[in-house]
């Protein structure tokens, strides 16, 4: 018998107190909310911030795997996120596909928007950022050039409308029975919104919150079991040495750069549904995702997870806090305030935690 | 004497800037305040704003080494502070201008003092989204009383003095004198010793430590410094446009920092101005050629010039006599 290897990782959580922190902080949200609305409601806010936060995850999970591999912080994933999204209408729009149930017109489109961002994001590495490993400054002013020029690159192919994409009839069905009573009377009735507490939430965000676990899983899996994942998580502690051992830690930088594009990309087609095609959504992400990768701390991938569900969480419950009014101490009227004032109060816990731990809940304090 | 013999190119430029509006005049034979003329006193005007604009972004940057992301913030802090002010508060020119600079002081000072805790592209990172979130304030339907939310601000009073429809040479002028003025003071600070510690700072910061300075102080000032002065173009960018919209807060605002700074070269002031103009002048024929396509052909050259020439025009050239 030999010793039981265990290697200490930044790619997954270091158990347990950072994970208790996290615990922790969503323990108080949970406790804020309940305590705030009955129960349905509360679900009902819990799980729309879980939508959120697994969306805002398929960005950062990439930002932060990039980051902790290669030092790169690419600007312009929020643009692969939008370009998945726009990609994904296009094909599921594409009249060779018409003939086809929008299920199957869905499913191509998620796997479409994946491959086409990732292809780019793969193509990107290989051309733009690799000659500027030995200039680090010059590649952020890259990404971020990117990002401009695809927005342009949008703008010129599809216009400056937005779009609506609505969702797969799986998702969409309506009908007498509907919302459907629970889960297992969806897949039969394939309603779509489902009665949760008796309230109905929609059956799409549901299965975002799916997809978005499901995502988790591979990539975690995928760090922690497989080769490929022995090699970035030993890149991520020390790059040099892994090249030392033989291993091209070139070609894995390009395999991690497009991975983390295609969960943009991927992110981008399964939230078309949700919050539509613009030219806006692409900043709107990177910034949330920004301030997921603060909350959680630099190339973790356990940080980016958690600090992307806990903004979700926050922008749900900000958004229903900003709608049914703020009542605040010793003013008579309850102040009604527009969603955008939620958006950017998202910035502010980000300004919290720089304050309280720079390093974010999961970093490393350097 | 010194002065002169050392600055001549500077001052022979700035004595061509001088004479220009009028050389233009006699060779087109129109009067000062119509057509050509009036319209390329506009177009150098807009350049000596975007100069500010890069020159306080080169401090920043280029001298301090300090990366951020959200210089726009403090552009368009200006510009909707003078506009506000002017258009709600029927404030003078001179409290605006004061008004402008301790508005954006405290911004800079409030933003730097929290992101500076950060470094690198982290810092970066972290000014982008506070830049955003003043995008999307200026954005946001709760103060469309003041901001005129997406429409932006129209209509801000401009004294009568300054008008830049109906003074364009005075708002010419103005400009320059403003754009010469900063380079001086910019100039200067570089040359100070505070402006030294800056340098140190940019070159390594570990050592400037070491030596003693605290760093992050300084980089607090060069924050302060710079979103001052770019407070001061944004201010001047809405007395010139009569607006101040949520674009001037945008990514694409930063961006067009950068681009100057790049393609002049960061670092070496005079390159910012380059770059203005460059920006300016070539977006203008750009857009006459290409129509509204042009800002992605701008993108391109921007993407070019940091794979390609990462010291800039000036940067580039300074290395080449250098060696030569």
């Amino acid at each position: 018998m030999t010793a039981p290897t265990t290697s200490p990782t930044r790619t997954l959580p270091r158990l347990p107190r950072s994970a208790l922190v996290g615990l922790g902080i969503g323990a108080l949200f949970l406790l804020a909310l309940f305590g705030r609305y009955e129960p349905k409601v509360a679900v009902s806010i819990l799980l729309s911030g879980l939508t959120l936060g697994f969306l805002y995850f398929m960005v950062s999970a990439g930002l932060s795997l990039i980051f902790g591999l290669m030092d790169v912080l690419n600007f312009a994933h929020g643009t692969l996120f939008m370009l998945g999204a726009y990609v994904g209408l296009a094909v599921f729009n594409a009249p060779f596909l018409a003939g086809w149930s929008t299920d199957v017109r869905f499913l191509t489109a998620l796997v479409m928007g994946g491959l086409v961002a990732g292809a780019l994001g793969a193509l990107t590495e290989l051309s733009l950022i690799r000659p500027l490993y030995s200039r680090p400054i010059y590649q952020v002013l890259l990404t971020l050039g990117l990002t401009f020029v695809g927005g342009e690159l949008i703008k010129a192919i599809w216009g400056t409308a937005g779009f609506f994409m609505p969702t797969p009839s799986f998702f969409n069905t309506q009908g007498a029975n509907c919302p459907s009573p629970d889960l297992l009377a969806f897949f039969t009735d394939h309603c779509s919104s489902i009665l949760i507490l008796g309230r109905a939430f929609p059956s799409y965000r549901l299965f975002v919150i799916g997809l978005g676990l499901v995502m988790f899983l591979a990539v975690a899996l995928l760090l922690r079991k497989t080769r490929l994942g022995i090699i970035i998580r030993a890149g991520v502690q020390d790059g040099e040495m892994v090249q030392a051992l033989g291993i091209n830690v070139r070609r894995v930088f390009t395999l991690v750069f497009a991975l983390g594009a295609a969960l943009a990309g991927i992110g981008g087609v399964a939230a078309a549904p949700i919050i539509g095609v613009n030219l806006g959504i692409g900043q709107e992400f990177l910034l949330q995702s920004f301030i997921s990768i603060v909350i959680g701390g630099m190339g973790s991938f356990g940080g980016a997870t958690v600090g992307a569900l806990l903004v979700g969480l926050a922008r749900a419950f900000g958004d229903q806090l900003v709608l049914s009014g703020v009542q605040i101490p010793f003013v008579q009227e309850v102040i009604r305030l527009s969603p955008s004032i939620a958006r950017a109060s998202t910035v502010i816990i980000m300004g919290i935690v720089l304050l309280i731990r720079p390093a974010g809940l999961f970093g490393k304090k350097d | 004497m010194r002065f002169l013999k050392s600055n001549a190119g500077g001052l022979a430029l700035v004595a061509a800037l001088i004479a220009f509006p009028f050389v233009l005049s006699l060779l087109t034979g129109e009067a000062l305040n119509t057509g050509t003329p009036k319209f390329w006193q506009g177009m150098l005007a807009q350049v000596f704003i975007l100069g500010v604009y890069a020159l306080s972004y080169d401090l920043l940057m280029g001298v301090t080494g300090v990366l951020s992301f959200g210089h726009a913030m403090f552009f368009g802090a200006g510009a909707y502070t003078a506009g506000i002010l002017l258009k709600y508060a029927h404030w003078g020119l001179l409290p605006v201008i004061a008004a402008v600079i301790v508005v954006t002081l405290v911004q800079s000072l409030l933003v730097g003092a929290l992101s500076l805790r950060v470094k690198g592209v982290y810092y970066a990172m972290v000014t982008l989204a506070f830049a955003q979130m003043f995008f999307i304030l200026a954005e946001a339907s709760d103060f469309r009383e003041y901001t005129g939310a997406e429409d932006g601000l129209q209509g801000i009073p401009v004294p009568a003095w300054l008008s830049p429809t109906h003074e364009r040479l005075t708002f010419y002028f103005v400009s320059l004198a403003f754009c010469v003025c900063v380079y001086l003071i910019v100039r200067r600070i570089v040359s100070s010793p505070t402006g030294r510690v800056l340098v140190a700072i940019r070159d390594n910061e570990q050592r400037a430590q070491t030596v003693g300075f605290n760093t992050f102080a300084f980089k607090l000032i060069a924050m302060a410094l710079s979103g001052v002065l770019a407070g001061l173009a944004g201010m001047m960018s809405a007395l010139w446009n009569l607006s101040a919209n949520a674009g001037m807060l945008s990514t694409g605002t930063t961006i067009n920092a950068l681009l100057m700074v790049i393609i002049g070269g960061a670092g070496t002031l005079s390159g910012s101005l380059l770059g203005a103009g460059f920006l300016q002048l070539v977006g203008y024929w750009l857009n006459d050629a290409f129509g509204p396509r042009w800002p992605l052909l701008f993108g391109l050259v921007y993407i070019v010039i940091v794979l390609f020439l990462p010291y800039g025009i000036i940067g580039t050239w300074r290395a080449r006599r250098r060696q030569g």
